[in-house]
């Protein structure tokens, strides 16, 4: 990537507004349909209450959670491995990061839906905010559950300022090459930057801080989503180990999301010179070994049920190998366990359309998994008037393939109206490794003009 | 009533053009104190600037530190204030009134919250933003081309000119404010 002209990459990442491949509008037009079929199962759920959401039955938690905790697993690998690389000055992020923290963006508000769906009248929701009101009762911050709204607001609006401040320069040479809305939202957006000296020097500053507050946060946050099952004491969600386990799957599903958004990407708006196989190489072995990390905590988890003996544990875990839900269970050992390995092998890894395929498998995994976390231990636990084995209804899936819809819907617009390759760092990136060469190139000749003076030395 | 500002604003193809041009604006302001400021403009960051310009205070970390303690304290506010609110409609039932232990992850989320909130307040100040575009601003600054902006006595503004066009200069604007 060396080679590219500053001017060229200002020209192709602006081109991506305005000129994408038809595909995207093929796309649009998919996840639109999904949006509107999940609104209509939603009406439908308002009318006639959740029981069509099959809670009717002593077994609440269950799809809508399940799809709670994906979304939210699924925001974790943008901010974070972006912040991360940040600190490690991983340069090959720079082409990758801005479209991964719109991820994120999008995630949490995907999840955010679904607390708001689960808990059915959404016209009480005001009731959760911590403000003086006439019940004379506060939001109970000693549940996990509090501290789960307090976690992902935080999350989600430094997420959301990481990205915007990451931008303004971008949004700067937008406001300089664009025409009627556009320059409007730019210029206001861009806030006057002119890329003085002053402004870089307090960008670095704050974008190294911002960064260096992330990083826990994002650990922080799916660690206490976590406690939402561990603080409880249901068999098979009562386990020391369930933070770092949520933490390392929730890097696992956002990689594998990265990989899927990075084909998309790249032939939808044309980025082939910038999402180049090298990147695709290092995020696949990336997402590789945070894979092994997934499958160690996860048969850590079961290895410390059996050794434990503690009976209902290991009837829970027992009863998801061979139980109603194995067959999720056993596609999410496939999905997410064996299916990595194919990362192991290089060819695999500098095939493009294979890792999007791939990355799909992974993400199907990981969906399962929080599937598998939720609901069979609902199915078999301390309680025996409680068991009930449930399976997702027509109006649950709906409103699940229409949260894909809505994910994808918001990604592909935010694609269209903000740059999701970062044109100045791209620049950075083309601009130090220009200079790394040359520098190499130099000491070359330097080698070459001292061994020749030893040698014309030698010979005098 | 307030003097008027004269500038000279040149574009640079590159940046050692540009650094070479401001090393021989610092030179000619020791000999003979004709500058009064120099700024530089790039499409990237160029961190050697500090080196060339001198050194730019800009505390931001600071705010980072105090905005992050003043979220513990907000957050530890909140959760007990609720918490005694509660405490006067909900029977406690020997639990502690105020438990810290609970208390400690809102207040970790306060920390970074007002910290990252500070931070960006911070930027703005020191940055400078927002505010209104230079009418000499030229675009191809966010493109690939580097800007030096140089305020200076009008008297000086030939040797000026000279220095920054020595330099490789590709284009010099003349600005009064």
């Amino acid at each position: 990537m060396k080679d590219i002209e500053w001017a060229r990459i200002n020209k192709d990442v602006l081109a991506s507004l305005e000129s994408p491949r038809a595909a995207f509008w093929i796309v649009l037009a998919v996840c639109i349909a999904l949006v509107l079929c999940g609104v209509a199962a939603e009406v439908y759920q308002y009318k006639h209450g959740l029981g069509v959401a099959l809670m009717d039955k002593p077994h609440y938690w269950q799809l809508y959670i399940s799809n709670f905790v994906f979304w939210i697993g699924m925001s974790h690998s943008g901010t974070l491995l972006s912040a991360i690389l940040l600190l490690t000055k991983a340069d090959w992020r720079k082409p990758i990061y801005r479209f991964a923290e719109a991820m994120t963006l999008f995630s949490i508000l995907t999840a955010a839906i679904f607390p708001v769906i689960h808990l059915g009248r959404v016209w009480y929701m005001y009731w959760v905010l911590p403000y003086p009101n006439q019940h004379t009762i506060w939001p109970n911050f000693r549940s996990p559950l509090l501290w789960d709204a307090a976690a992902i607001t935080t999350y989600a609006l430094s997420s959301i300022l990481f990205l915007y401040v990451g931008m303004i320069p971008d949004l700067a040479i937008c406001r300089d090459n664009a025409k009627g809305w556009r320059k409007k939202l730019y210029t206001a957006l861009s806030v006057g930057w002119m890329g003085r000296a002053t402004e870089w020097m307090a960008f670095r500053k704050t974008y190294v801080l911002i960064a260096c507050f992330l990083v826990p946060l994002a650990v922080s946050v799916h660690s206490i989503v976590a406690s939402d099952f561990a603080m409880s004491i249901m068999p098979d969600w009562h386990i020391t180990s369930f933070p770092p386990y949520f933490v390392a799957g929730a890097l696992y599903s956002g990689c594998a999301a990265i990989i899927t958004l990075f084909v998309m990407l790249r032939y939808i708006f044309k980025f082939e010179a910038y999402m180049t196989t090298e990147i695709m190489d290092k995020t696949a072995k990336l997402t590789f070994a945070i894979a092994m990390v997934w499958n160690f905590l996860n048969l850590g988890e079961y290895a410390s049920i059996w050794y434990s003996n503690d009976m209902f544990e290991k009837e829970v875990l027992i009863q998801k190998f061979i139980g109603p839900y194995a067959p999720v269970v056993w596609g999410m050992l496939l999905c997410a366990m064996v299916a990595p390995f194919a990362m192991a092998f290089e060819k695999f890894r500098h095939n493009m359309w294979a890792m999007f395929w791939l990355s799909l498998v992974l993400q199907l995994g990981m969906w399962l998994e929080r599937f598998q976390i939720v609901s069979p231990p609902l199915a078999s636990n301390h309680e025996p008037w409680t068991w009930a084995v449930v399976w997702p209804g027509t109006v649950q899936l709906t409103l699940t393939a229409a949260s894909f819809g809505w994910f994808t819907m918001l990604f592909l617009i935010f694609c269209k109206i903000f740059p999701s390759v970062s044109m100045y760092e791209v620049k950075e990136m083309v601009f130090h490794r220009r200079h790394a060469s040359s520098r190499d190139e130099m000491e070359d000749i330097g080698k070459i003009k001292d061994e020749v003076m030893r040698s014309e030395g030698g010979l005098a | 009533m307030r003097r008027k500002k004269q500038l000279l604003f040149a574009t640079y193809e590159d940046f050692d053009k540009a650094r070479d041009a401001v090393a021989e604006l610092k030179m000619l302001d020791l000999k003979e104190m004709i500058v009064e400021n120099i700024e530089l403009y790039s499409p990237i960051e160029h961190p050697e600037v500090e080196e060339m310009l001198g050194h730019f205070n800009q505390p931001i970390q600071r705010f980072t530190f105090f905005g992050a303690i003043t979220g513990t304290l907000c957050a530890f506010l909140l959760v007990a204030a609720a918490a005694q609110a509660m405490f006067t409609v909900q029977p406690q039932g020997g639990k502690p009134v105020i438990p810290l232990p609970t208390d400690i992850v809102i207040m970790y989320e306060g920390t970074i919250l007002f910290g990252v909130l500070s931070t960006i307040i911070a930027f703005f100040i020191y940055a400078g933003l927002p505010r209104r575009l230079k009418k000499h601003y030229n675009q191809k600054v966010s493109e690939d081309h580097i800007g030096i902006e140089v305020q200076m006595r009008p008297e000086h503004m030939e040797k000026v000119r000279t220095a920054l066009q020595s330099n490789g200069a590709l284009e010099i604007r003349e600005v009064t404010q």
